[in-house]
């Protein structure tokens, strides 16, 4: 079955063809990287798998299914319930000083019990006697722009990060993004937000659904970061932490929302060698614990030494797919990154 | 691990004893009644902490929802309108009022970006002024609205000489206030504001749902505010004239929040103590004593130090910035733990 699946995929900015027409099939349980020289295109890829980026062209698919907001009912009844509510506000709105006199001011005298049933009678009649500009007309335009503003909006988020997030998809970034002034604790239950259902009132008023909650999931952070190796220093803020292991809070917090596929943007970049070495063992056993495992990398030992299949990319277009062994013996892959060796 | 008293218990605790030690204090010492002003402001500013401190959004409008607060509950409440609910329905409607009037503002707006959304908010609270000045019929435009019920216990209408009466409301209301957002800033919702205030595009891509955790921080702050709006109005017994939710009231806020600590309860509780004492408790004793003397006075304005007002503010948010740009008592990082 494969986890993820983009086929055609285009991402063009203006003039410039980041990545260009790359399919590319994840297998569950593979680690899959994706390799080339810088500018290659491949953290466009992630992103426009990850919905940061809308693709030109191409669709992406997890576990065989696209991510999306589709156009339901719902979506409908949604649009159509925000024109009628614009229309109607924008009516009374714009009348509401005459809509006043007429049912407040001419039915209430100072300190006189008021006449309710004969006040709403007084409002009927003063919104059907509108004038057909500022009654029909008014509530038209605000109808119009209320539903317009709900059809963009539901067109623009129809596929964004974090509904991919939700849908079983975690990246980690090239520049770690960290909530630097949160704990390591805190920043791993950042990432176990979406699968939490205690609510705003639940919080508010510390019902008991908040504090099963919260001991569920401190608890499994806690584990979480022991997995990863940063247990003793749950309680300290995420900025205070040294790079290497920063890389791997990331790894905590995007396997917190537990992803089926978890993308990895350069995870050893600025590491020694030691830390390559415990990285690799990390991926493994994410991998291992059931997440497929797809990332970018420029470290080769890291790359040859762990993944199942490798994508090579050049200037967006993807020149091969294959084994470490294959790729190791394919001359454009060679040629890609060493450049040509010329005999003249 | 023994019970230690946060910051926030201290300061709650030292207000509550303040009548008591007013009432050793010769008349022209007593406090009391100008902290009753630094509950209100420290309400407000909480609520504004909601939205600028935890979600990172600055909001320059704050005091139009003060006024969308003090003129629901004056129309609900004053006797000139047919409602009359009475105080204690009135107040409780404030807050989702004011909470509706933050989604209205939100809905369309919280798509934007940093200064973008200051520029509306800021517009937001020009644009109420305005309305409520302009929809005469409705609000008795530059009059105001009044007069306005205070609480009744036990059959007794409160009047304003209830001095006491109402300084523990407000101060029961402030409680109240901290432990709300207390709640919500250590829970799951605190945590997402947290995570869009330091990397929007991070938490979104950890599936937080960021434009419905900026619309919950932008209408509890509103709604917060109409809380404050709606108290403020029965304490004076009338809303004032529009123009008391000025662009001022907001600064105000901000500078409290600022000077204080951004993002943290005991700081914004200590920024509204000191920003607010310093204008309505120091300021308004010195000048007194300096009129007792025999100085200022009607001569030369600068020397009634009332005057000095805005200046002070101007120099305690320099100060604050140069000296302590996290605030006075700025919010730890372990604090949420647990």
């Amino acid at each position: 079955m494969s986890v993820l699946s983009a086929q055609n995929m285009t991402m063009r900015f203006g003039g410039l063809v980041a990545v260009q027409d790359v399919s590319l099939t994840v297998h569950a349980g593979e680690i899959f990287a994706v390799i080339g020289p810088n500018g290659a295109g491949k953290t466009t890829l992630f992103n426009a798998i990850t919905g940061i980026y809308e693709p030109t062209a191409g669709v992406v698919r997890f576990s065989d299914k696209v991510v999306c907001v589709g156009c339901t009912p719902q979506t409908i009844v949604r649009m159509v319930a925000t024109a009628i509510v614009a229309g109607v506000s924008s009516v009374v709105a714009l009348n509401s000083q005459q809509l006043w006199s007429a049912t407040i001011d001419a039915n209430y005298q100072y300190l006189q019990p008021f006449p309710w049933w004969e006040a709403v009678g007084d409002f009927g009649r003063a919104i059907t006697n509108l004038s057909l500009a500022s009654g029909i007309v008014t509530a038209l335009v605000g109808g119009l722009v209320g539903g317009a503003a709900s059809l963009v909006l539901w067109w623009r988020s129809r596929r964004t990060p974090d509904l991919i997030a939700r849908s079983g998809v975690a990246r980690t970034f090239q520049n770690i993004r960290l909530f630097n002034e949160l704990s390591l604790v805190q920043n791993v239950l950042v990432g176990m937000d979406h699968r939490m259902s205690a609510g705003f009132f639940s919080a508010l008023l510390r019902l008991p659904t908040f504090f099963t909650e919260r001991e569920r999931f401190h608890a499994e952070a806690l584990a979480l970061l022991e997995f990863v190796g940063l247990a003793d220093r749950a309680h300290f803020a995420a900025g205070s932490l040294p790079y290497g292991f920063r890389r791997r809070l990331e790894v905590a917090r995007a396997l917190a929302g537990k992803p089926k596929l978890i993308l990895l943007d350069e995870p050893a970049a600025g590491m020694n060698p030691a830390e390559v070495v415990d990285l690799m063992a990390l991926i493994r056993r994410v991998r291992d614990a059931g997440t497929t495992v797809v990332l970018i990398e420029h470290h080769m030992r890291l790359v040859m030494g762990v993944s199942d299949r490798i994508l090579v990319l050049q200037y967006g277009k993807q020149i091969a797919e294959g084994t470490p062994a294959e790729i190791r013996g394919n001359p454009s892959c060679v040629e890609a990154y060493l450049g040509t060796e010329n005999h003249g | 691990m023994r019970w230690r008293p946060g910051p926030i218990t201290l300061i709650l605790a030292s207000a509550a004893l303040v009548p008591l030690v007013d009432l050793a204090l010769p008349e022209s010492l007593r406090i009391s009644e100008a902290v009753r002003g630094v509950f209100l402001y420290a309400i407000l500013a909480l609520g504004l902490n909601v939205v600028t401190g935890y979600a990172g959004l600055l909001n320059l409008g704050i005091a139009a929802f003060m006024a969308i607060g003090a003129y629901a509950f004056a129309i609900l409440t004053c006797e000139i309108y047919p409602f009359q609910i009475g105080f204690w329905p009135a107040l409780m409607l404030t807050i989702p009022i004011g909470a509706l009037a933050g989604f209205l503002l939100g809905a369309p707006t919280l798509r934007l970006r940093g200064d973008y959304l200051a520029i509306v908010t800021l517009g937001f609270g020009e644009i109420v002024q305005d309305v409520l000045k302009n929809l005469d019929t409705i609000t008795k435009g530059t009059q105001g609205i009044n007069p306005l019920p205070g609480p009744s216990f036990g059959g007794e209408q409160w009047t304003s000489s209830n001095e006491l009466g109402w300084y523990y409301l407000l101060f029961a209301l402030l409680v109240i206030v901290v432990m709300a957002v207390r709640n919500l800033e250590r829970s799951r919702l605190g945590r997402a504001w947290f995570s869009i205030r330091q990397d929007e595009l991070a938490s979104r891509s950890m599936g937080i749902r960021v434009e419905r955790v900026k619309m919950l921080a932008f209408s509890t702050a509103a709604a917060i505010a109409a809380l404050a709006g709606g108290i403020s109005a029965s304490v004076l017994s009338s809303t004032g004239e529009p123009s008391n939710y000025d662009f001022q009231v907001s600064m105000l806020a901000l500078c409290i929040i600022i000077v204080g600590g951004i993002g943290g309860i005991a700081g914004v509780l200590l920024g509204a103590l000191v920003m607010i004492g310093l204008n309505s408790i120091v300021l308004v004793k010195a000048t007194a004593a300096l009129a007792a003397m025999g100085i200022g006075g009607q001569g030369n304005v600068l020397l009634s130090p009332n005057n000095w007002k805005y200046l002070i503010f101007g120099l305690a948010l320099v100060l604050a910035v140069r000296l302590k740009p996290d605030g006075l008592l700025p919010p730890r990082i372990e604090r949420s733990i647990r």
